[in-house]
């Protein structure tokens, strides 16, 4: 737990900053927006107390109610990870901008986002399926996509823990039950 | 059909770059018994329409089966009353040998009905079947691995669009230089690559999703398979995400263990991956010498945690088994010949006057470019950055023991094998130590059977062979984790092939390739 970054980090990003900075045993956690996503990662990238040189990480997440990108970042500065959690994407329209700009590695990372949740990576001009095939039309681990599994069908769904999804049981007679067809754009 | 005739019809000669690939086997159909063929093609009284995108793809996995299906659909009701149709798919004589009759070819004067319903009833040939080539109107688009779709994204749009003298090349999936289900679409001019798209997916499972609807304790045998060659690894990340998630104290004895095991496994990761580079470039010897190595460290791992590869060995709070006999006396065994071992191996490949001239200055990949793509690892280090996930962010026992992150400036193909000669160094001292210090106690901590952890979030990652390796886990109370992120450092890894082959031969290819050391099943997960 790195205080010193903590107040580094609420210095030069205040106005970013979205809810206060977390801080974890060796994770630093800070939540910004979409919109305010380009500047942070430049000044993180390029300040001379932060200089996060090292791109660990790019994750999409679906809560349910919305969409987040993560990003882990690693700087010599600091034994401490920092987790930069970009917040409230819209789940039928998620937008971010890419962070290819800094670093062009990201761009497959943003890719598998893209093809695991649709998430749009602004500027990334490869974005297109990476680990489906190219005809696919749904986001896999988005949470309304439901894995219909012989377990979750049977009469005995959810009478073991390890059965039970996440979400109710899809329809026994539909395979495809439960499992959203996305627009791809 | 033989290109010969096709070509003739438009009047235009096929251009000498595109046939190189398809114009051998053009030659060998033309051998395999049906000249009279290209007699009985109606001339067509103007120049038949270009096909349509759709039909004129050529060994796309996925684009394969339409493609195949495609000639034959206009030739069933079009015998004897359109003879513009007969270009698109030329009727084969009866007598054009029982390959050609069998598939697709129509007979004047047959019912079209029965020669539809035969052809429903017939089996759809796969795309390397033999039968397949003799019904194609020309083979120059055999193996034009263009997608079957327009082009989506600018970059792709760039990639598959074809400059003056410059072909495709499809590797793969299936071909044995290429590690797994590795598929590269090369543009070529000449035998000089000037751009590369790697397709990958081929091995994708799921894993993460698969992950999501798993408990706990299931997690970490579902991540085995992902980096099949040094499984530990993986699993290590994974459980140590999970002991920040829930503030487990691991015993130091089961850090010891786990330590030791892995850097075992290290070496046995880093014993494949010199002989495989040494394959790549023509050279059989040392991969019968790495698996000779691995061999004994996989058996050596196996009397201890049950299985050769996919170990499920390390558990949430410790490991599965404590260190036992036949595992302690093949190690003592082992070490007391490894240094000279492994030196005697890395000899056979540093002092190999054709290995280091094909490896040095090739793909050079320079600090600032590792650093921006992402790549982690000894590819890494061999660019100039010491950046080593035991050091830079210390897990486990690491800051208790004594080793070096070993560095090269040169980040060419050379740097990026030493690399690895260095670690195997280090790892047999990081062993050493582990034997030395290892301490008594217990190799598991006391936990519920049922894990749910509190609704938070952590990161935690390790040191892998090939670099980096990370999981992203989210709990949100319950027995199943509800989001699992798996970082792998393969990916990335092989995300810099696109930026290290243009500009060297073809020949080159596999080596800079093998000398990233990717492996497919964390690729693709």
């Amino acid at each position: 737990m790195d205080r010193s970054l903590r107040r580094h980090l609420e210095l030069r990003l205040a106005t970013h900053l979205r809810g206060p900075v977390r801080q974890y045993p060796d994770q630093t956690e800070i939540r910004i927006e979409a919109g305010s996503l380009v500047e942070v990662l430049r000044t993180l990238h390029d300040d001379p107390g932060l200089r996060f040189e090292i791109l660990a990480d790019l994750a999409g997440v679906d809560t349910g109610k919305v969409m987040q990108v993560v990003y882990h970042l690693w700087s010599e500065r600091t034994p401490d990870w920092l987790r930069v959690i970009v917040d409230g994407l819209s789940r039928d329209d998620p937008r971010v901008p890419s962070a290819t700009f800094l670093w062009i590695g990201a761009e497959w990372l943003e890719r598998e986002a893209y093809d695991m949740f649709g998430i749009v990576f602004e500027g990334n001009r490869d974005l297109r399926r990476i680990l489906m095939p190219a005809d696919y039309t749904s986001f896999p681990l988005r949470k309304d996509f439901y894995l219909p599994d012989d377990a979750a069908r049977s009469p005995g769904a959810g009478t073991r823990h390890v059965e039970r999804p996440h979400a109710p049981a899809v329809v026994a007679d539909d395979p495809n039950a439960g499992i959203r067809r996305a627009p791809v754009s | 059909m033989p290109t010969q005739p096709t070509d003739d019809e438009h009047g235009q000669p096929t251009e000498p770059v595109s046939r190189s690939a398809a114009g051998v086997r053009a030659g060998a159909h033309a051998r395999g018994g049906q000249p009279e063929a290209a007699a009985e093609v109606a001339p067509s009284p103007s120049p038949s329409p270009p096909a349509p995108a759709g039909m004129r793809t050529g060994a796309h996995a996925r684009g394969s089966q339409r493609d195949i299906a495609a000639p034959a659909e206009p030739a069933a009701p079009a015998a004897p009353a359109a003879p513009a149709a007969a270009t698109t798919a030329p009727p084969a004589p009866a007598s054009s040998g029982p390959a050609a009759s069998s598939f697709g070819s129509v007979q004047h004067g047959h019912d079209p009905e029965a020669v539809r319903a035969r052809l429903a009833a017939m089996p759809r040939p796969s795309a390397d079947d033999p039968r397949v080539l003799l019904d194609r109107t020309s083979d120059a688009d055999l193996f034009e691995p263009i997608p079957p779709y327009p082009t989506r994204t600018e970059r792709e749009a760039e990639f598959y669009s074809l400059g003056d003298g410059e072909m495709f090349l499809n590797v793969g999936p299936q071909h044995p230089a290429t590690h797994g289900v590795l598929r590269l679409v090369l543009k070529l001019s000449g035998e000089q690559v000037v751009d590369v798209d790697p397709v990958i997916g081929y091995l994708h499972r799921g894993v993460e999703k698969i992950c999501e609807n798993s408990d706990y304790y299931h997690v970490i045998d579902q991540v085995d398979p992902l980096e099949y060659i040094s499984s530990l690894f993986q699993e290590w990340a994974a459980v140590l995400t999970f002991e920040k998630l829930m503030d487990v104290q691991v015993p130091r004895r089961a850090e010891y263990i786990r330590v030791l095991t892995s850097e075992l496994l290290r070496i046995a990761s880093h014993s494949l991956y010199m002989g495989f580079l040494a394959l790549d470039l023509g050279g059989i010897t040392p991969i019968l010498y790495g698996f000779i190595e691995r061999d004994e460290i996989v058996e050596m791992l196996a009397s201890v945690t049950g299985a050769r590869m996919l170990f499920n060995y390390f558990r949430i709070g410790g490991v599965n088994g404590d260190l036992n006999h036949e595992f302690m006396s093949r190690l003592g065994d082992w070490m007391s010949r490894a240094a000279k071992e492994t030196e005697a191996n890395a000899t056979l490949l540093n002092e190999n006057e054709i290995f280091v001239r094909r490896a040095r200055g090739v793909g050079v990949l320079d600090r600032e470019t590792a650093l921006r793509m992402g790549v982690t690892g000894g590819n890494l280090r061999a660019s100039g950055v010491a950046f080593d996930v035991r050091r830079a962010h210390p897990y486990s026992v690491y800051p208790e023991l004594q080793f070096n992150v070993p560095t090269r400036d040169e980040g060419d193909s050379l740097a990026r094998y030493l690399i690895r000669v260095d670690e195997v160094r280090e790892s047999i001292r990081i062993i050493d130590q582990c034997l030395h210090n290892m301490p008594d106690g217990p190799i598991m901590a006391k936990l519920p059977r049922l894990l749910r952890p509190r609704p938070g979030r952590a990161w935690g990652a390790v040191e892998g062979p090939r670099g980096m390796m990370g999981v992203y886990a989210i709990s949100d109370g319950s027995d199943q984790p509800f989001r699992f992120r798996i970082h792998d450092p393969s990916l990335l890894n092989l995300e810099t092939v696109p930026l290290l082959l243009p500009g060297n031969l073809l020949a080159d290819t596999m080596a800079i390739v093998s000398s990233l050391d990717p492996v497919m099943g964390g690729v693709d997960k």
